[in-house]
């Protein structure tokens, strides 16, 4: 038997990174373990066609806690955040709705679509503001028990209560109505213009296997607001090097800490003696022994596949099987030999360094979505598109390009099941709605890459192939993410922990799961 | 100003009755106001052909609290609520109909024709449903409490609730919780397979809800509309002899004798406010009736954009009131018939009649109803809610005759494709006498006379706004604290001396003269 360890992190995706960055920070011994041969889990950074590279899953970033940018000094290892300063909505009649990050200019365009709605806009954005910041302090608390009456959990409780009772009623009341409505609706009490509704809802929808109408989505449209402080429209930004760099410089942090990192290390299951978690055996065979072991999996993953069923109550995996994942969004990568012309917007322009949005409406979304409530793919779908060599041209050969092509939706449970005709008919839906905006699209492409959900969960693990570890429905948040009583990071087998995005508060490369994770492996010695 | 009262209560449907009732009782001078002819607002039973009468509207009253009923002495003043043994009946084209009991062995013994691992559930569904319900029925009895406030009673109350939580015990205290804001279908899918039992208990998770079962909140929606029933009674109607009208009539004649004065063919068209207090209402007459208080019935919508001048409110609360959604998705279909419908499924005048008969055979049934009328159109194939209420009160129809109520869902009060015109109107009646005719083939030839209500028509005759009959969806953003706007929940409004005692405030729709009775408890209590 190797050498012993104070914690095993299982898979080198970004928050298992974190968890062993903090570790590291304080002085445990750590080692990640990977599977594949990069770390980054669904952060990872490909090339996957000659000379182009390809944030090949996750390609923006936006909700990375800065007090992990700071605490691990990120920067230093390389993470460079570039700004995606705009966001493009070619319509059907070849107008277009654009949203820049000169406040002015968009109010401006706004106002051409709607006076009224340039009017709200500003309180709209004020109000989006304060509930981020109301909901910011929950974000970095580890979650409380609310059945408990351990002092710990009932202080926590208290200090909960005592933040909304600061927020005041009507702050509350927004928070509460955020919570619980649909994209739609919420946005209906404030904007008329179509393209501006249906690319604001479109944040709503992200991850989760819900319609713009359904209600919970203006939370996931709030959680995507996160990353906006400064009043910009939506300002996601795009890692120097692809979503892979932001791993890298997470690793490079864990590893001048002194965590050592395996790749090609694929974890077959935690070994538990005695209730209590010793360390992990490889699919290869070999056993290596750990005071802690940190998964930073997805919960039927860390439940379901890493653990003997003997070892955890039956009812923890009933409710496990309960917990959804219906992965819901697919991703088109494309290599380019020319740059996109959108016909409301032709030529190359500042429009092609932000994000563009094939949102023309929300009945538009909502119908993608009634394709794939039943078991379809949509037949025009939601997309939402950058072009990574515009903001960064090492990204590509000179003069060629990459575009990223974010998709919902695909359903995972696709009636017959995904195959590759059926992969290739789903990239063919995207690129014939994308040309009916961009009409030299089809002969640019030099390489296409067609990732449907279940090509998520096989090449990446994540079950079902859900980007954030579990929907972010409102049943699965906060102390029941991802199940009661278990949300604070711990698991029934002592020494045994999560660390994954399937814990509050959720995914979107926050970091915040495994740093709050390691903060509770480090409350409990 | 004519006499002045000590209150004037807007409207006479359940809730307003209930308040004019309980106020009276305590001594109060209670003027009750209703503009049409008939008492009851949409809870109506009104003659449909010559020997016909119908619960027009409405057909079900809602969930009665024992409470109200004692408090008013309803018995005495003729109220004999009617209960079916039988609450549902689901026809079946893939085989046995699911039937839905009272009696709780017999509901196991249904769904076991159907599945018997479900059968196998049910108990435990049923009683887990019915301790999450009990738990609302507890909030439901009081103004609910005020999350952030911090004034001693506020807290004491939501101390009460916590405690009262904590009673479900850990395990149901984070499911009532987690289940809340589920979708039903979510919920519904963990107990069981079998998708008629699914869609036939989602379906009251969708009840005057513009969503659809797949859509968040629809799991409270249902457990909403268990409130009070025993455990394991879904889809339990409250009736009465008479129909709906029935329980109308006993609460105006137990406000009559407790001294409200209920007056008929008065249409209020103004809240009177004088320095900032409801000073009174006037009448579409021009007559004006002074008194201490108002509380109205209307939903609050039109109570404070029509009949309240809007320059006496706060902006913000005129905006929080225009917020409120309250989509119209329902129609109604009354059908008076030679005989009885003959069911494939289930042949023969049995019990199974005597429930709701519900055209459910699964959830993504109803999510395709939804989706249509989403897209602004009306499904072929809708959510039927039917029911034969003659069987179990002969003296609705002709000796052998019967009237059937058929509520129908969703059908928006907006269609895309224009206005709602007779031809669209006989449409909807044609596709809903169509489908039922699937499953009773006979039920054509006894149609002796069809009405056919869509949202605008039940807007213009019980005045239903966009034809919602909950004032205000029972959404989860829409519900308890939040009811019918944030921060007014407690049946006053920002203006002195005017209550909201309608629906569309807590506890809402589906609870027969919860608000009402909320509304006079908070009306004593202001003096």
């Amino acid at each position: 038997m190797a050498q012993t360890w104070d914690a095993i992190i299982i898979g080198g995706g970004h928050n298992g990174l974190v968890t062993a960055a903090y570790l590291g920070r304080a002085g445990k011994r750590v080692l990640v373990l990977e599977r594949r041969d990069r770390v980054g889990g669904a952060a990872v950074t490909e090339e996957i066609f000659p000379g182009f590279k390809f944030s090949v899953f996750s390609y923006v970033v936006s909700l990375l806690r800065p007090e992990i940018i700071r605490d691990l000094d990120l920067p230093s290892h390389g993470l460079e955040l570039l700004p995606l300063e705009s966001t493009l909505t070619p319509l059907p009649n070849g107008d277009y709705f654009a949203a820049w990050a000169d406040h002015d200019k968009t109010r401006r365009e706004l106002y051409r679509h709607s006076p009224r709605d340039a009017e709200a806009y500003d309180d709209f954005g004020q109000l989006m503001h304060h509930m981020a910041m109301a909901v910011r302090p929950i974000l970095a608390m580890s979650p409380p028990d609310p059945t408990s009456l351990s002092p710990r959990d009932l202080l926590s409780l208290a200090k909960l209560g005592r933040h909304f009772q600061t927020l005041g009623a009507d702050k509350f009341h927004a928070l509460f109505k955020l919570m619980t409505m649909s994209s739609a609706d919420f946005l209906d009490e404030w904007f008329e213009c179509e393209p501006l509704k249906a690319t604001k809802s479109a944040s709503g929808i992200i991850g989760t296997f819900l319609g713009p109408r359904s209600p919970g989505t203006a939370y996931v449209l709030l959680h995507h607001y996160m990353g906006e402080i400064d009043g910009a429209f939506r300002s996601w930004g795009f890692a120097k090097g692809g979503t892979g760099a932001v791993s890298e410089a997470i690793a490079g942090a864990a590893r001048r800490f002194g965590a050592t990192i395996r790749t090609g290390a694929a974890v077959a299951q935690v070994i538990v003696k005695n209730g209590r978690a010793v360390g992990v055996a490889l699919e290869n065979g070999e056993e290596i022994r750990a005071a802690t072991v940190v998964s930073g999996l997805d919960p039927n993953l860390t439940f379901r596949r890493l653990v003997e069923p003997k070892e955890l109550p039956a009812d923890l995996l009933e409710a496990i099987g309960r917990f959804k994942f219906r992965g819901s969004s697919g991703k088109v990568n494309l290599a380019l030999s020319e740059l996109p012309n959108f016909t409301c917007m032709p030529g190359n322009g500042p429009h092609l360094r932000g994000a563009i949005s094939i949102s023309p409406s929300v009945d538009y979304i909502e119908r993608g979505y009634d394709d794939a409530k039943y078991g379809e793919f949509s037949r025009q779908p939601y997309m939402d598109i950058i072009l990574p060599s515009m903001i960064d041209p090492g990204m590509a050969p000179p003069g060629k390009h990459v575009m990223s092509i974010f998709v919902q939706y695909a359903p995972y449970n696709l009636n017959g099941g995904w195959t590759d005709q059926r992969r290739e008919a789903f990239g063919d839906a995207v690129i014939n709605t994308l040309a009916e905006y961009a009409p030299n699209i089809k002969s640019a492409i030099l390489h296409r890459q067609v990732i449907t959900p279940k090509d998520i969960e096989d090449i990446t693990g994540l079950t079902e192939g859900n980007i954030f570890q579990g929907e972010l429905a409102l049943n699965q948040l906060f102390f029941l993410r991802p199940l009661p009583a278990w949300a604070g990071y711990k698991t029934p087998i002592r020494g045994y922990y999560q660390c994954g995005a399937g814990t509050h508060p959720g995914g979107g490369i926050m970091g915040a799961s495994g740093r709050l994770a390691a903060m509770a492996i480090l409350r409990d010695g | 100003m004519a006499a002045s009262y000590d209150v004037i209560v807007i409207g006479s449907g359940l809730n307003e009755l209930v308040a004019a009732g309980l106020l009276a009782k305590a001594g109060r001078r209670v003027l009750v106001l209703e503009s049409r002819a008939a008492l009851g607002g949409a809870m109506v039973t009104e003659e449909l052909a010559p020997g016909f009468r119908v619960d027009a509207c409405a057909h079900d009253a809602g969930w009665l609290s024992p409470r109200i009923v004692q408090a008013l002495e309803l018995e005495r003043h003729g109220l004999a609520l009617l209960e079916s043994p039988v609450t549902s009946f689901t026809p079946a084209a893939d085989g046995a109909p699911l039937v839905l009991w009272r009696d709780q062995a017999r509901t196991v013994d249904s769904i076991r024709r159907r599945s018997p691992a479900d059968a196998a559930k049910w108990p435990e569904f049923a009683g887990r449903m019915g301790r999450l319900a009990g738990f609302l029925e507890h909030i439901y009895s009081a103004p609910p409490p005020r999350p952030v406030s911090t004034r001693p009673a506020d807290l004491l109350a939501l101390l009460g609730v916590g405690l009262r939580l904590r009673g479900l015990g850990r395990k149901e205290m984070v499911e009532l919780l987690r289940v809340l804001p589920m979708p039903v279908v979510d919920l519904l899918d963990e107990w069981f397979a079998d998708d008629a039992l699914k869609a036939t208990l989602g379906a009251s998770g969708i009840s005057h809800l513009f969503q659809g079962p797949r859509s968040a909140g629809t799991a409270f929606l249902m457990l909403h509309h268990q409130v009070g029933r025993p455990a394991g009674c879904f889809r339990a109607r409250t009736t009465a002899r008479g129909g709906v009208g029935g329980v109308v009539e006993a609460l105006a004649a137990a406000a009559r004798r407790w001294g409200a004065e209920i007056r008929t063919g008065a249409e209020a068209s103004r809240i009177l406010v004088r320095d900032g207090r409801a000073s009174g209402v006037a009448l579409q007459s021009g007559e004006e009736i002074a008194a201490r208080a108002v509380a109205s019935g209307v939903d609050p919508r039109r109570t404070f954009l029509d009949l309240v001048d809007p320059a006496e409110s706060d902006p913000e609360f005129l905006r929080a009131v225009q917020h409120i959604k309250s989509r119209g998705v329902w129609a109604k279909v009354n059908l008076a018939l030679d005989g009885l419908p003959e069911f494939t499924s289930l042949p023969g005048d049995g019990p199974h009649l005597r429930g709701v008969i519900s055209i459910s055979p699964t959830l993504d049934y109803l999510e395709r109803a939804y989706d249509a009328a989403k897209h602004g159109g009306v499904s072929t194939r809708p959510y039927l809610e039917a029911v034969i209420p003659s069987l179990a009160d002969p003296g609705l129809a002709p000796a052998g005759k019967h009237v059937m109520s058929v509520a129908v869902q969703f059908v928006p009060y907006r269609l895309k494709d224009g206005p709602w015109t007779d031809a669209r109107r006989e449409a909807l009646g044609d596709s809903v006498v169509n489908l039922l005719a699937e499953h009773a083939p006979n039920l054509k030839g006894l149609i002796r006379h069809r009405q056919v209500f869509t949202p605008v028509d039940l807007e213009a005759r019980y005045g239903l706004p966009q034809g919602q009959l909950y004032q205000g969806e029972l959404t989860l953003d829409q519900a308890l604290f939040m009811r019918p706007v944030p921060g007014w929940a407690h049946s006053a409004t920002p203006i002195a001396g005017l209550y909201l005692c309608g629906s569309g405030s807590h506890p809402g729709g589906g609870i027969a003269g919860g608000a009402g009775a909320l509304a006079a408890r908070a009306i004593l209590k202001g003096g």
